[in-house]
């Protein structure tokens, strides 16, 4: 038996393991907090920053990533003030005008209220979430992705750009990418981008009641977590 | 050298160095810190260690070479004990007639004096410089009289006696006590309290526990660390000494940039003389307490200043900042607990255990405490390395230790903090040197670069810069750090190109928000400060940019033009040899014209033209 905390997460109390991150114990709840890099069973990282949250303590507030913050006893946490609604939208408007032809970044930016973006489309390949390099690396114990360069030139690459013999071809980094997967009616041409905005209806659902996990199915394979099959 | 047991032995060390010193008649002290190496001061050591010998001097006086005075444009420095005669760009040809005049005969060599731009006047003694005068140099102070390779200089200087007091007379939580009732805080940018963090760390579970100087300084034009560093490298190892004995520490890095190989040097040197001195390793001066430090080279990434950053390069992994709501006092280095801190903090420590906890908080404002060493650079009279109590302000360091603006402009802003600081408008000069102060008018104390700008900065020029650095520094790890950046820099140069609006300005501010928010580590969290700190003060100037496609200080090269007047060029050519582009033509004695379409807008012109008929506009 693991040991229970009891946390609020925007007003809910939310009992969760200890252990849990603040992240999966919300979406446990039903509070559905907007995530792209994050997947149960491998460790979190928080690069992404999308599932970013206010931490209250003693009066004073701190802007963290859910999927990295440990739940506590008595924890205060604001998934959805008008501060981090307003980062969170930035963000997913940062990370859509990057990769405009990813359905999975598409749905999140849609989530995260994002109805105009103002920065020019850049057409990136990766977003660096890095589901591939730690599913590699943890899932299947194989290592044969790493993240290259710094800043502007970081980038997801092979040992010296060569498939290596340990690679066990399993896949898993095609099937957890969110870029791979654009079942946008046809990918976007240069100088046509607009946001697919498929999933309008869910997100009129989403604005009617808050509080609820919608299924929003970030792209086919992109599972929102409750459909994943690392969700127990 | 037998090891030291006792605190008697200590003494007897220190006796034997101080009658040593005692025994010559003079003591010429040469800075041989990385700016005077660099202006000259190794050949002229080398001639005058010839000149003294051939003089049959050698005997009586005394050359220490030491790290850094702090006063580097006037380098290469000498100093001249008793008297303490302060000699300045001293060039080998010089030597003869210093050990000659000055050290045979007490005559001043009045070529060599300092000469105070303020008042014309020249001044001889060191103390009377308005640059040294003003300042409170406890701990930089100390560059002067040690020599940084011999251990002997600084246990001679009451050296090691905080660490004897230590281990004889205090116990751990009372020197925790102690740090906390002084005020110390963090003096690498954070300013979080020292003594707490130690607290935190001698609490937490796990061991072995571990001790980091961060010596990781990579900001343009800073040099604080490295010249503490280079300078009394055994200041800094027994404030770990004492920091690892209140923590229960075993074991220590110094994480130094490869980049400053005599900081490495030194401190690798200093290590080795503790060691055999028996002040670092197994049972230190005969006590239960060992204690071992070891040099890890960086490899020069910015980033790696960050803590957790820093930890994980130590493992040998890449350089990059994890999310800190496990603090690394808690889960450091090994995932065990490891208490960072910077170069000074662990320079101020030893001097709080020796002095008392009273005596450092009475320096300084309410919160913040003791003294703070900044780089002082940029379009001022004097520039260098400077120490002063915290709380004193930006105006008096700007004017009254950097002497004011050199050529008759006038100052426009100072940029503290480093390249995430932001910069501050000459109404705000009045600020004290504050933590809190600091970072409520937008900009922060840093690590202590200071950057003084006159009216020839362009501001968003300048805050494209230092965001230009940040990007090409960002580990590229999270999203508004690694896009946000970009994003805010491709505005920036839209506008600097004329190509901003309204929108763009409004987006860049949003855009620098949320990377000020959401990001992961400090440097992104601090990296729109120049670029928000910029709007706040110099609107004016954004929108000079943006709806008058104008750069109101000629910077900008897309929004400037270069034209001759007429009435002040006398056709003498100066500007016509000195373009690289071929863009100006006219005969001799006539009016020169630039042609627009070959002209590079680089100001060579400007700069060769001794009648200022080179316009900019």
């Amino acid at each position: 038996m693991s040991e229970y905390v009891t946390l609020a997460i925007d007003g809910a109390n939310v009992r969760a393991p200890h252990g849990t991150s603040v992240l999966d114990a919300a979406l446990d709840y039903g509070i559905c907090i907007p995530h792209l890099c994050h997947m149960r069973g491998i460790t979190p990282i928080g690069a992404c920053r999308v599932c970013i949250v206010e931490v209250v303590e003693n009066g004073r507030s701190k802007v963290t990533a859910s999927c990295t913050l440990e739940v506590e006893e008595g924890m205060v946490v604001l998934a959805h003030s008008e501060k981090i609604l307003r980062a969170r939208k930035n963000i997913a408007e940062m990370l859509v005008a990057e990769a405009p032809n990813s359905r999975a970044v598409q749905d999140v930016a849609l989530r995260c209220g994002v109805k105009e973006v103002r920065y020019p489309f850049r057409h990136e390949s990766c977003i660096l979430c890095g589901r591939c390099v730690r599913a590699c690396s943890e899932i299947w114990q194989s290592k044969s992705l790493g993240f290259v360069g710094r800043g502007s030139e970081r980038h997801v690459a092979l040992p010296f750009n060569k498939r290596p013999e340990f690679c066990k071809r399993c896949n898993a980094c095609i099937d957890l990418c969110p870029m791979t997967i654009t079942p946008c009616p046809g990918p976007m041409k240069k100088g046509e981008e607009a946001l697919c905005g498929l999933c309008e209806a869910q997100m009129s659902m989403a604005e009617e009641t808050p509080d609820t996990c919608v299924d929003c199915r970030l792209g086919e394979g992109f599972h929102c977590v409750r459909k994943s099959p690392y969700y127990q | 050298m037998s090891a030291i047991t006792s605190i008697a032995d200590l003494q007897k060390l220190a006796e034997k160095k101080s009658r040593e010193n005692q025994a010559y008649s003079k003591i010429v002290t040469l800075c041989a810190g990385t700016g005077c190496c660099a202006s000259g001061c190794l050949p002229v050591l080398a001639s005058l260690r010839d000149e003294l010998e051939a003089q049959g001097l050698a005997q009586k006086i005394k050359i220490r070479t030491t790290g850094c005075h702090g006063f580097c444009e006037q380098g290469p420095l000498m100093v001249i004990e008793p008297g303490n005669t302060f000699y300045r760009w001293i060039k080998v040809e010089d030597v003869p007639e210093i050990v000659c005049e000055t050290l045979g005969q007490d005559k001043i060599i009045e070529r060599l004096e300092y000469i105070d731009p303020a008042s014309g006047k020249k001044v001889s003694c060191e103390t009377d410089i308005p640059f040294y005068k003003a300042q409170d140099r406890s701990i930089l102070g100390q560059n002067k009289v040690i020599d940084p390779c011999d251990i002997n200089d600084y246990i001679a200087n009451g050296g090691y006696s905080a660490l004897v007091k230590v281990l004889t007379s205090m116990k751990p939580d009372g020197i925790i006590e102690e740090i906390k009732e002084s005020g110390l805080r963090g003096r690498g940018g954070g300013g979080f309290p020292t003594g707490r963090k130690w607290e935190y760390c001698r609490a937490a579970e796990g061991s072995p526990k571990y001790v980091i100087c961060n010596a990781d300084e990579g900001d343009p034009g800073a040099y604080m660390d490295r010249s503490v560093l280079e300078g009394n490298p055994h200041a800094v190892i027994e404030g770990m000494l004492i920091g690892a004995f209140a923590i229960g520490a075993e074991h220590g890095y110094i994480y130094v940039r490869n980049e400053y190989p005599l900081a490495v040097k030194h401190s690798k040197i200093a290590l080795v003389q503790a060691e055999e001195l028996g002040l670092l390793g197994k049972n230190i001066l005969g006590t239960d307490f060992s204690f071992d430090i070891k040099v890890a080279r960086g490899g020069g990434a910015f980033v790696c200043g960050e803590s957790s950053a820093l930890m994980v390069s130590l493992e040998g992994k890449v350089g990059e900042p994890r999310p800190k709501d496990i603090h690394t006092t808690e889960k450091g280095f090994m995932d065990l607990p490891t208490n960072l801190n910077n170069v000074e903090t662990w320079a101020n420590v030893p001097s709080i255990i020796n002095r008392g906890a009273a005596w450092f908080a009475s320096k300084g404002t309410d919160k913040s405490k003791g003294t703070k060493i900044f780089a002082l650079t940029g379009q001022i009279k004097n520039t260098g390395l400077i120490e002063v109590d915290m709380g004193i302000t930006l105006r008096e360091i700007i004017y009254d230790i950097g002497g004011g603006p050199f050529n008759g402009k006038k100052i426009k802003a100072v940029q503290t903090g480093g390249p995430s600081g932001g910069c501050l408008p000459e109404e705000r000069f009045d600020l004290p040197v504050d933590f809190e102060a600091l970072t409520e008018a937008g900009s922060m104390v840093g690590s202590g670069g200071m950057v003084v700008m006159d009216e020839s900065a362009c501001m968003v020029d300048v805050a494209k810069y230092f965001l230009n650095f940040l990007l090409d520094e960002s580990c590229g790890k999270c999203v508004p750090c690694r896009v946000g950046l970009s994003r805010m820099l491709e505005i920036i140069t839209d506008i600097t190109e004329g190509n901003g609006t309204e929108e763009k300005l409004g987006l860049l501010k949003d855009t620098a928000e949320t990377v000020s928010l959401a990001s992961l580590c400090a440097l992104g969290k601090t990296a729109p400060n120049p670029v928000l700190s910029t709007i706040r003060y110099f609107q004016a100037e954004y929108e000079a940019h943006i709806k008058e496609n104008r750069c109101p200080a000629g910077v900008c090269r897309d929004l400037i033009h270069y034209s001759i007047n007429e009435d002040n060029c006398n056709g003498c050519g100066a500007c016509l040899k000195a373009c690289p582009h071929d863009a100006i033509s006219g005969e001799k004695k006539e009016v020169h014209r630039i042609d627009d379409d070959n002209c590079q807008k680089c100001g060579i012109c400007k700069e060769a033209c001794k009648f200022e008929a080179i316009i900019v506009s």
